[in-house]
């Protein structure tokens, strides 16, 4: 979706279902039963060094759930515990106990995916069901999540399922105060763990849990020991249900998060229209869109996801996950409030019916 | 972590169908009068006839009913079920013997299976049949030989034949058709010959016709490519279009499933040499939108062959899941079921037809006693419910799957 364009990206008329649609054809390809349709899921895990990511991970992999996974370890040419920890004796891809695979990054996220993708499709690696990308203590999610969205990149083979931010009770707090980072990669999670709750003071989690919902409303879970449920790091987020607008609170500095929810069904025209308006007038400061979409031209919910100037491939899903079949969007953004952008898409809308 | 590879594919169960887990291309489910799921399976050579498994929870399929072949030089190999009635094809090991044909049988009970009817496809160039394509009651569509029928190379001895199944006790054959050349008397010259390691005949495997267009087979004609035929006079069909791609590609065309909302036809070849011998057996995606001219626009991707050539037996193509035109059979003209044997089952999306995208994939571990020491994926069938049922050619049996792409 390119600034000012007015072409629908992602509609038939550019795509091969103009010739082979047939009538039951979706605007986005194959209705698919979960968002991530047939590609591998891939749960990106942020946090400060220290803050317990290479225990959480090492303990998902040594339960069932954790089996087939594909670790990939974010270097960034760091130098680490979290090196010392998962670093396998080579530089190849070796198999980790419960038939894991461990590799360290050392080059380029997106090349180490698109080989251990070949990899398993001829049989040189054993055949994963997910991967799990461990990033480096200062590591900015954005890049990640842009990693996932385009077709060129990697978004054909893999999705990124969730985003989990690893906080720890002992030194959560203070690097929220002196770390932007620490703060935006809260505020981008899917899921938030909150670790050494136990080694922290009496109180000292239950602070950093409100400290957390100034920023992001996703569900916190408290690991015991640096375990935590394995679905609750594994599972598709599932989409929000409620109003909320968390700009207004205090020591936010300056990052928002907030939800749209539309009773009536949108367009495709007027929605892609909006989110061009604002990728190319605020794309930096659009950290992360995403949610479902109720489209009047389809008949499941349409998950859309972007981050700054780049959409993901949205995908029709076949069938609502509930009752509520409203639009819900959740939005964080850098210093872009509620109202302006709930404007703007009551704006396009009216446009788009005729209106205004 | 097994040997089994599995992808966006959830394993319910595994039923080794009690050491007699070597099954064909027959599949085919019934609903039994008292409400149980009934699947039942064409094994692929003697000693079995067929086997009934009750499927009705896909994670506990139970033996319900198997039956014994009356001659070791036969195979049933392909049936079909309507109801309560169940064709089931006989093809003999050598031209001449008998009992070659197929046999109607009334399955009310599917524990005491009984024969309505054989009809006698023998003959002295005759190996009987091969397969059969049974979905509307009425009539049966097959790939058979007859004793009137003499072939211009011995290797052509099967045709396309319409049998009239309207009375189950009476069938009588209405129509055949025969690749022009393949019989002695023709005009047409015969057929020229694949090399002689590739010569693996001028007849049809499968033949299927859907209510989507009853005036139309779709034909695999083995070596001699993809055939629609028109067959609103079922008395004398007529060729609408032939795609031949042998030579340069090994023959073996199998099966045709047509999408007919998207003009789209999914052809997929039979691998039947080991070691990637006739390598590449495919699946073809065509364009059919010009009937009269079908053009191949992409095959579905497979893992190189050096990964799967030397597991044992055979790697590549073999059946598809034919989107069956009955109640309890599940529908997709954006999916492929294919098989490739050692390769496993396959999931394609084809909604970009350009670029079939691999979905998931089930590439189950050797079974304990296969003979090749290899898995030998031979056919598929989803029901409504989207329950996937594959089998093993040879000991493996029956594994049930469900679909999470």
């Amino acid at each position: 979706m390119s600034a000012g364009s007015t072409r629908s990206k992602w509609s038939s008329e550019t795509r091969p279902e103009a010739l082979f649609g047939g009538r039951d054809a979706s605007l986005f390809g194959r209705r698919q039963k979960r968002p991530r349709g047939a590609r591998l899921p891939v749960v990106a895990v942020t946090g400060f060094l220290g803050s317990g990511k290479t225990t959480l991970i090492r303990a998902l992999l040594d339960k069932p759930e954790g089996g087939g996974t594909a670790v990939v370890v974010n270097e960034y040419g760091e130098i680490g515990i979290d090196h010392a920890l998962l670093r396998s004796s080579s530089d190849a891809t070796v198999l980790l106990g419960n038939g894991c695979l461990c590799c360290n990054v050392r080059s380029d996220l997106q090349e180490t995916l698109r080989a251990l993708f070949a990899d398993r499709a001829r049989g040189a690696v054993p055949s994963f069901v997910r991967v799990i990308i461990e990033t480096s203590g200062l590591a900015d999610p954005g890049p990640i999540l842009q990693t996932f969205a385009t077709d060129r990149a990697l978004g054909r083979e893999f999705h990124l399922q969730a985003l989990v931010c690893v906080v720890d009770a002992v030194a959560g707090e203070t690097n929220f105060e002196r770390m932007p980072e620490a703060r935006k990669q809260v505020a981008l999670a899917d899921r938030i763990v909150v670790t050494k709750s136990d080694l922290a003071d009496a109180g000292a989690a239950e602070r950093l849990v409100k400290r957390i919902a100034t920023l992001n409303l996703a569900p916190v879970g408290i690991a015991g020991h640096g375990e935590i449920e394995p679905s609750f790091l594994l599972d598709e987020p599932v989409a929000v249900r409620r109003n909320f607008d968390l700009g207004e609170a205090d020591h936010t500095h300056g990052l928002e998060s907030f939800s749209l929810i539309f009773d009536e069904p949108l367009t495709w025209p007027s929605f892609e229209q909006a989110m061009a308006v604002l990728m190319s007038l605020r794309g930096p400061d659009l950290l992360r869109v995403k949610g479902f979409v109720a489209l009047a031209e389809c008949r499941g919910p349409v998950v859309v996801h972007f981050v700054q100037h780049v959409a993901h491939p949205p995908v029709e899903l076949e069938d609502w996950p509930d009752d509520d079949r409203r639009s819900r969007l959740v939005f964080v953004t850098r210093g872009l409030a509620r109202k302006p952008v709930a404007q703007l898409f009551a704006s396009v809308a009216a446009f788009a019916a005729g209106g205004a | 972590m097994t040997d089994t590879a599995i992808w966006n594919f959830k394993q319910l169960a595994h039923h080794e169908l009690d050491g007699f887990g070597g099954i064909g291309e027959g599949m085919s489910i019934q609903i039994a009068k008292d409400g149980r799921r009934i699947l039942w399976l064409a094994h692929e050579s003697a000693p079995k006839n067929f086997t009934a498994v009750d499927v009705s929870d896909p994670r506990a399929p139970k033996l319900v009913a198997r039956a014994d072949l009356p001659q070791s030089h036969m195979r049933s190999n392909s049936l079909e079920t309507v109801g309560d009635i169940m064709a089931v094809a006989y093809q003999t090991t050598k031209q001449g013997l008998q009992p070659a044909g197929f046999e109607l049988f009334d399955i009310s009970v599917p524990e005491n299976p009984r024969s309505i009817t054989f009809f006698d496809c023998s003959g002295p160039n005759s190996r009987g049949v091969h397969q059969l394509w049974f979905a509307d009651g009425e009539h049966i569509h097959m790939s058979s030989g007859s004793a009137d029928f003499v072939p211009t190379h011995p290797k052509d001895d099967q045709f396309y034949r319409i049998i009239d199944v309207k009375n189950p006790s009476k069938p009588v054959e209405v129509g055949r058709w025969w690749l022009p050349g393949t019989k002695q008397g023709d005009n047409e010259p015969p057929p020229v010959r694949h090399p002689e390691n590739a010569d693996t005949g001028f007849r049809p495997h499968n033949t299927n016709v859907y209510p989507e267009r009853p005036d139309r087979a779709y034909l695999g004609y083995i070596d001699g490519g993809l055939v629609i035929l028109d067959i609103s006079d079922m008395a004398h069909p007529k060729m609408v279009s032939r795609w031949d791609y042998h030579p340069p590609y090994f023959g073996f065309t199998h099966t045709v499933v047509p999408f007919f909302d998207r003009n789209l036809l999914i052809v997929s070849d039979e691998c039947t040499r080991t070691e990637g011998a006739d390598w590449p057996k495919l699946v073809w995606i065509v364009d059919a939108r010009a009937e009269t001219n079908p053009v191949p626009i992409s095959t579905c991707p497979l893992p190189p062959l050096e990964s799967f050539m030397r597991r044992g037996a055979r790697y590549g193509a073999h059946n598809l899941y034919e989107n069956l035109p009955k109640p309890n059979a599940w529908k997709s003209d954006r999916i492929v079921l294919a098989t490739y044997f050692n390769g496993g089952l396959r999931a394609y999306d084809t909604s970009n037809p350009y670029q079939p995208a691999e979905v998931g994939y089930f590439v189950p571990e050797p079974p304990a006693r296969a003979p090749s020491g290899a898995i030998q994926i031979n056919d598929v069938f989803v029901d409504e419910r989207q329950i996937v049922y594959t089998v093993d050619r040879h000991v493996g049996g029956l594994y049930t799957l469900e679909m999470e792409f």
